[in-house]
């Protein structure tokens, strides 16, 4: 019996599952036995199509699901909209996770019927800069790289004749490269705010590197597991307290490494040079609206204020559209990086937003996306 | 030819059953006041968009002012108190934009309180003239 609270180890009965998975595959197994047993009518997926590229796909289809194994670490895109008006299960990372909760919150996402398997994540890469820094660091041909993984703070990254090359994340993000800005500072890295939070911290010994750390969040992650084991697709065993206190103090290490880097990511700006820094910022800006069709926390259709009341004629010494987003986001934006990551002109927006997204949240004392007991913080306030 | 001397132009949402006598009593009191203020009429503060303080910003406005009837009597029960809330995030935004404080005001105005209006009015010009035109202010616009 699966119960709230428990902390497990497991892994994908299918040997074929389980080695390909990026720990365990436990993950794939269990969005394969939602489907197979009729939890969910789809599955969220990755569709692999190479070390740097993947496509979201929304899958009926068991055995697509079972061929999604392995964690894209430079395919930083959030899967929240893929289950807007779906019956669903979904891998998700914390921020996807959020995303899907800030949705829920708006009505957009049905999270009675969305299933939420979280992943532990200690950041993802723009795959751009990705294959920029295998050039340049690695020394690497990118078409080369077969695989690539994370082992105690280096990167690792394996070519097509066997051979690895490894190297401190903190050397890369020093030379500009490495993990994404949003999630240098991202301090959810344990998704507490899914239906299960997996990951690979804590599985030691003989288990690690062919088993999951599963941690059951609430009422629909033991559905979700109860119903893999029911289908033989997973098996499950409690977690050590070593293993226990091992996941918790690298969360811990990552939570306190992304405060420090945060204040190195935001330095004060005094009041008198605001203004200049946001419209120096935003001067190339093409009003393309990539940052508002890719924002996962948006609830607004075409129809929305920021791009009905701009235009592109309004000679404006700031556009129209970033005010009103800068404001309506201040407490829904989870700083997930789409935003930057799509833009064309290469303003970092998600930056520039969590300048006001986040001393708005931290003020109010409201994280967004983590449970539906924080309403929008309108309606809080109005109460 | 010597320049006019510059006065802010302040563009004032005023509610249509408070702020906005407030101001025509002011008007009708004969209370000085500068000539520069544009006044807005909106059924109730909770009309106010902070789209809509955006757009005054960026047309020229050197100062904003929302106005609305007392909170307890706004003639749609509760619209004023969304005007408080909506006002929090406004000022929250446009201060981290880098906009001076003095630039924004919310004030609560009842339709008698004509010397209270002008006096707001004068208040509000002087702050903004030691500040200048708005860093928002298009070129070409006075
Ligand atoms: C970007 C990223 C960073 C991570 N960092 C850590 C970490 O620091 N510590 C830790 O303990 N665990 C981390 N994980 C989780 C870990 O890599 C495994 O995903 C987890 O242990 C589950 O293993 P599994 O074998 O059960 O997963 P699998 O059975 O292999 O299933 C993986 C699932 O993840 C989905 N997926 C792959 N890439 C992405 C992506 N970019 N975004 C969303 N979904 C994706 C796939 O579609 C698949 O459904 C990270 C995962 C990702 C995607
Ligand atoms: S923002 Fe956080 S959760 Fe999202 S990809 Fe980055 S580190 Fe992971
Ligand atoms: S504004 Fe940008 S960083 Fe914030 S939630 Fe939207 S896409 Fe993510
Ligand atoms: S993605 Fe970049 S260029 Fe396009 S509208 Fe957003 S900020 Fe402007
Ligand atoms: S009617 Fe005056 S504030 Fe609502």
């Amino acid at each position: 019996m699966v119960k709230v609270g428990d902390m497990l180890v497991g892994y994908a009965t299918d040997e074929n599952v389980r080695s390909r998975g990026a720990s365990g595959g436990l993950v794939t197994a269990v969005l394969a036995a939602a489907l197979e047993k009729g939890l969910v009518e789809n599955v969220v997926v990755m569709k692999h199509i190479n070390e740097f590229e993947a496509v979201p796909i929304v899958t009926d289809n068991v055995e697509e699901v079972l061929a999604s194994t392995g964690s894209l670490h430079s395919v930083p895109v959030n899967l929240a909209k893929y289950a807007m008006g779906r019956k669903v299960a979904m891998p998700a990372k914390p921020c996807d996770a959020q995303a899907v909760i800030e949705q829920g919150k708006r009505g957009m996402i049905d999270l009675d019927n969305t299933y939420v398997v979280g992943l532990n994540c200690g950041g993802s890469m723009h795959p751009v800069t990705t294959k920029k820094m295998l050039v340049e660091m690695y020394d690497i041909d990118p078409e080369d790289v077969v695989g690539e993984e994370i082992e105690k703070g280096k990167l690792i990254f394996k070519t097509k004749n066997g051979e690895e090359k490894a190297i401190a994340i903190d050397e890369l993000e020093e030379a500009g490269f490495g993990r994404r800005e949003s999630c240098r500072f991202c301090t959810l890295k344990i998704p507490v705010n899914a239906d299960l939070a997996c990951g690979n911290w804590g599985v030691i010994g003989d288990m690690a590197g062919n088993a999951t750390f599963c941690q059951v969040m609430n009422e629909k992650g033991v559905k979700l597991l109860e119903n893999a084991i029911e289908a033989g697709r997973i098996e499950v065993q409690p977690a050590s307290e070593k293993a226990i206190a091992i996941r918790a103090k690298v969360n811990s290490v990552m939570e306190d490494l992304g405060s420090t880097l945060e204040k190195e990511i935001f330095p004060d700006i005094p009041d008198e040079e605001r203004m200049q820094y946001y419209m120096e910022q935003m001067e190339d800006c093409i009003d393309c609206g990539a940052c508002k069709e890719v924002c996962p926390v948006c609830a607004c259709g075409e129809d929305s204020k920021c791009t009905m009341f701009h235009s592109l004629v309004d000679n404006y010494k700031m556009s129209m559209y970033h005010m009103v987003r800068l404001l309506h986001l201040s407490d829904s934006c989870i700083a997930c990086g789409q935003c930057s990551d799509v833009c064309p002109s290469d303003i970092p927006i998600t930056l520039l937003q969590s300048r006001f997204s986040i001393p708005s949240q931290r003020r109010r004392n409201y994280q967004p996306g983590i449970n539906l007991d924080t309403p929008p913080f309108f309606e809080v306030i109005l109460k | 030819m010597t320049e006019r001397e510059w006065t802010p132009k302040i563009v004032a949402f005023c509610c249509n059953w408070c702020s906005y006598g407030g101001a025509d009593t002011a008007g009708m009191g004969r209370f000085q006041q500068p000539a520069s203020t544009r006044v807005i009429r909106v059924m109730c503060s909770g009309r106010i968009d902070p789209l809509h303080v955006f757009n005054a910003f960026l047309e020229g406005a050197d100062a904003v002012l929302v106005t609305g009837c007392h909170i307890g009597d706004c003639h749609y029960v509760n619209g004023n108190e969304k005007t408080q809330v909506k006002y929090q995030f406004l000022e929250e935004m446009l201060q981290q934009l880098g906009l001076e404080p003095d630039r924004l005001h919310l004030n609560w105005i009842s339709a008698s309180e004509g010397e209270r209006f002008a006096n707001f009015i004068n208040e509000v010009t002087a702050k903004v003239k030691e500040l200048g035109p708005s860093p928002l202010k298009p070129a070409g616009v006075r």
